[in-house]
């Protein structure tokens, strides 16, 4: 099989994770309501620790430890998508991204699941619980905030409408695309992307928002290290602490 | 995580005078017994106030506490330490949404309870107005702020109330991860590095006297409180439990070569309790009352996290619920 | 607001938001839904508390986190807190059940209620079975025989089966990983080799 390719489709999913756990996990001790507090961080910690299981397949193939990789890389070498680094916002903000980044999330590793590439399948199947109710989560909350009220309607589409360019950027194709196609160790992006829409637009389609157009131009560029300045910012805050001495433990 | 030193009301002997003897008498006799008063029970009414009180300031004291560790939450170093300490601070969390709720039992409303918490009225646990300043004081606040806490509720467990004690004993459980969590990462930075050693003697030093004022203001300055420990609602005095921490704790601080800013501090080996340096308490009472180096911030961010989240409440609010008292 | 040490708190812009506090109308809350969870599939369910939510799929959603987020956990469900019949608390144990009427009301049409029951204070209700009839009262007057004779039950709760919103058992999944989080209990944290190695190096430079 193809190292490199495999490589490369590892670290942008668990650049994903890492990135947006870290982000989700700013919210412990601030949510909405108590409950939701308590749900959200559940969450990130999945992230994260999904994030780990990843680098730690990654570090199986001759990559640095864990900890190095997440905490010592820079902003440019990290493949998650750009949707992942953006800010939190308010909380119909996070929602949103939540929602279009978990339902691409599960279908993701509902296609891993049968991967040639057996480490990453049966992490795929392990996991597949978790990401059930993260997507139960989200798609209860975009169910009743997008049917709540005038403002929570708003909100909601403002929100998916400012996200969706971003979102279309999850599945920006990567360089080992058809190496990874023909090695039947991933379905590929296109394939995800339709699934996605299908998935959101059911959601979707029972609450008053409006679905952007699917053909409206993504944004790409997470993939291949480039970012927003964002990514940079949260990088430095994540590992100020680490950095102190990266060889010590902590 | 909760400290002593909670604010009861004077109590006066005209309020007791007024329940109905026999139904006293019972109700005594059930505590008496070593059985749980259950919501539905017949309780006098200082009782219910008091427990009220208590359980209102327990759950602000966990709201509050999540946000001193919480400021290292996004920095901390390594993935065990970043899982941990969100999942210790979303513990924190729902610790107070347990509490809120046993004290829901008694008839007040969880939101009323933030409100007072927001306005000022309600108190919470003086140590969390202090700053995090470095990781090394989160890992203090993980391991010996809990450890105080610990002492406290494990005496509380055992207390009169029904819903309380559930509520604290599923708490216990989670504090006893918090605890070897945080006494791990001390463990890590005072036989680490120089830097990592200095940083976490210097935590230490910041934290002590807030520790010290942690239990509360010595027993022989402390309103009356004897009906409440009849009752089982105050469990075990400010003193008792500042001295089992210190007997506990003493010896794992020093054990791991690091110095306590008290050079008077002793275990008098004859009375078996420890001496120490009279921490203030006039700062204690600044403190306590407003003006310690955090309090503004801490109520702003809460108030802050309200103002945010209230149009996702009004938004899911069904104008025709009703809100029944939680059963148990 | 001064500079915070928490860089959360400075991008939250606090000096943005009024200082001044509406206070809440009174109720401005949910309602509650009290949560039962089964840690194994041969266990009983057992209430476990409160959540606090707009509808019963979110305080399903909701549950599952704050109730069911270590140990194991093979289902969970939620009920409205308004519709739990509740029974008084028997004082001296004596058996509930004692005091329940012969007579009963017989209308309503026949539906299952399920059964808990408190068997000490301040231990949690466990769900001992179900039982059809017409009205809450009725179920309780059938269940008499089954439970008069057997250890005193101080509180019963009754619960009609369609008002409860069950985990379904595709769903039970969302469990699956718990064993894992690891990170979350008292065991992952060992450090005694880090402390008698310490000991022993201090001892070395002595």
């Amino acid at each position: 099989m193809n190292t490199d390719a495999i490589k490369e489709l590892l670290y942008k999913i668990a650049d994903d994770q890492l990135i947006i756990g870290h982000r989700n996990s700013e919210w412990t001790g601030m949510g909405p309501i108590l409950e939701e507090d308590i749900a959200f961080s559940s969450m990130a910690q999945d992230k994260i620790g999904q994030s780990y299981a990843l680098y730690q397949l990654l570090h199986d193939l001759g990559e640095d430890e864990p900890d190095q990789v997440a905490f010592m890389r820079k902003a440019n070498q990290f493949k998650n998508s750009q949707l992942t680094e953006l800010p939190n916002g308010e909380y119909d903000y996070s929602l949103l991204r939540h929602f279009l980044f978990d339902t691409a999330e599960s279908i993701r590793f509902e296609f891993l699941a049968q991967s040639a590439y057996s480490p990453l399948a049966l992490l795929a199947k392990k996991i597949q619980g978790e990401l059930r109710y993260h997507t139960m989560h989200a798609n209860t909350w975009i169910k009743q905030l997008g049917n709540a009220n005038q403002e929570s309607i708003l909100r909601l589409q403002a929100s998916l409408d400012q996200l969706f360019p971003f979102a279309l950027g999850i599945f920006e194709p990567s360089p080992f695309e058809n190496v990874l196609i023909e090695e039947k160790i991933f379905v590929g992006e296109k394939v995800i992307m339709q699934k996605w829409q299908e998935q959101i637009a059911k959601i979707l389609n029972a609450t008053e928002l409006l679905i952007p157009s699917f053909s409206e131009p993504a944004i790409y560029g997470g993939r291949f290290g480039h970012h927003t300045e964002h990514l940079t910012l949260l990088l430095e805050e994540m590992s100020e602490v680490f950095r102190i001495d990266p060889t010590a433990e902590w | 995580m909760y400290g002593g030193g909670n604010t009861f009301d004077p109590i006066t002997d005209t309020k007791q005078a007024t329940e109905d003897p026999q139904k006293l008498q019972e109700f005594e006799a059930r505590i008496e017994r070593g059985e749980k008063i259950e919501p539905s029970d017949w309780m006098p009414d200082l009782y219910r106030k008091q427990l009220i009180r208590m359980i209102e300031q327990h759950a602000h004291s966990e709201i509050i506490g999540a946000l001193p560790e919480g400021t290292w939450i996004t920095r901390a170093p390594g993935f065990k330490r970043k899982l941990a300490l969100m999942a210790k601070v979303q513990d924190e969390v729902g610790h107070a949404q347990l509490l809120y709720a046993a004290a829901e039992t008694l008839g007040k409303s969880r939101e009323q309870m933030i409100d007072d918490l927001l306005e000022g009225k309600s108190k919470y646990s003086n140590i969390f107005n202090y700053p995090a300043f470095t990781w090394a004081d989160a890992c203090f606040i993980s391991w010996l702020v809990d450890a105080g806490a610990i002492v406290n509720q494990l005496a509380n467990s055992k207390g009169s109330y029904g819903p309380y004690c559930r509520a604290l004993e599923r708490i216990c459980v989670e504090e006893s991860f918090h605890l070897k969590y945080g006494h791990h990462c001390v463990i890590h930075l005072a036989t680490g590095t120089d830097i990592q050693r200095k940083m976490m003697q210097e935590a230490l030093n910041r934290w002590w006297e807030p520790m010290m004022h942690f239990f509360g203001p010595p027993d022989k300055v402390s309103v009356h409180t004897e009906v409440l420990m009849k009752w089982k609602v105050k469990m075990s005095s400010n003193d008792q439990c500042r001295n089992q921490f210190l007997d506990m704790y003493v010896p794992k601080i020093l054990e791991l070569g690091l110095t306590i800013p008290d050079p008077l501090l002793r275990k008098n080996p004859e009375t078996e309790q420890w001496e120490y340096t009279e921490p203030d308490w006039e700062v204690f009472k600044k403190v306590i009352n407003g003006d310690g180096p955090c309090n503004e911030e801490r109520l702003a961010v809460r108030r802050v996290a309200e103002a945010r989240g209230k149009w996702v409440r009004q938004a899911l609010l069904k104008p025709k619920t009703e809100y029944v008292t939680p059963l148990a | 607001m001064n500079k915070s040490l928490d860089p959360r708190i400075n991008r939250l812009n606090i000096d943005k938001y009024p200082a001044d506090l509406t206070r809440k109308v009174p109720l401005d809350q949910f309602g509650t839904y009290e949560v039962f969870t089964q840690s194994k599939t041969e266990q009983p369910y057992q209430h476990e508390g409160i959540v606090h939510a707009p509808s019963k799929e979110m305080a399903f959603i909701f549950a599952k986190e704050q109730f069911s987020r270590r140990m194991t956990c093979s289902g969970l469900f939620v009920v409205e807190t308004k519709n739990i019949f509740v029974t008084a608390t028997t004082e001296n144990n004596i058996n509930v059940y004692h005091t329940v009427s012969e007579k009963f009301d017989t209308t309503g049409h026949l539906e299952q209620y399920e059964f808990f029951h408190l068997l000490k204070r301040g231990k949690q209700h466990l769900h001992v079975g179900s039982i059809e009839a017409r009205n809450a009262q009725e179920a309780l007057a059938l269940a008499k025989p089954a439970f008069s004779e057997e250890d005193p039950v101080l509180n019963a709760w009754i619960i009609k089966t369609k008002d409860i919103l069950f985990s379904s058992e595709e769903d039970t999944i969302i469990w699956n990983t718990l064993p894992d989080k690891k990170f979350r209990n008292a065991s992952a944290y060992k450090a005694s080799d880090k402390i008698k190695a310490f000991k022993e190096s201090q001892k070395s430079t002595l």
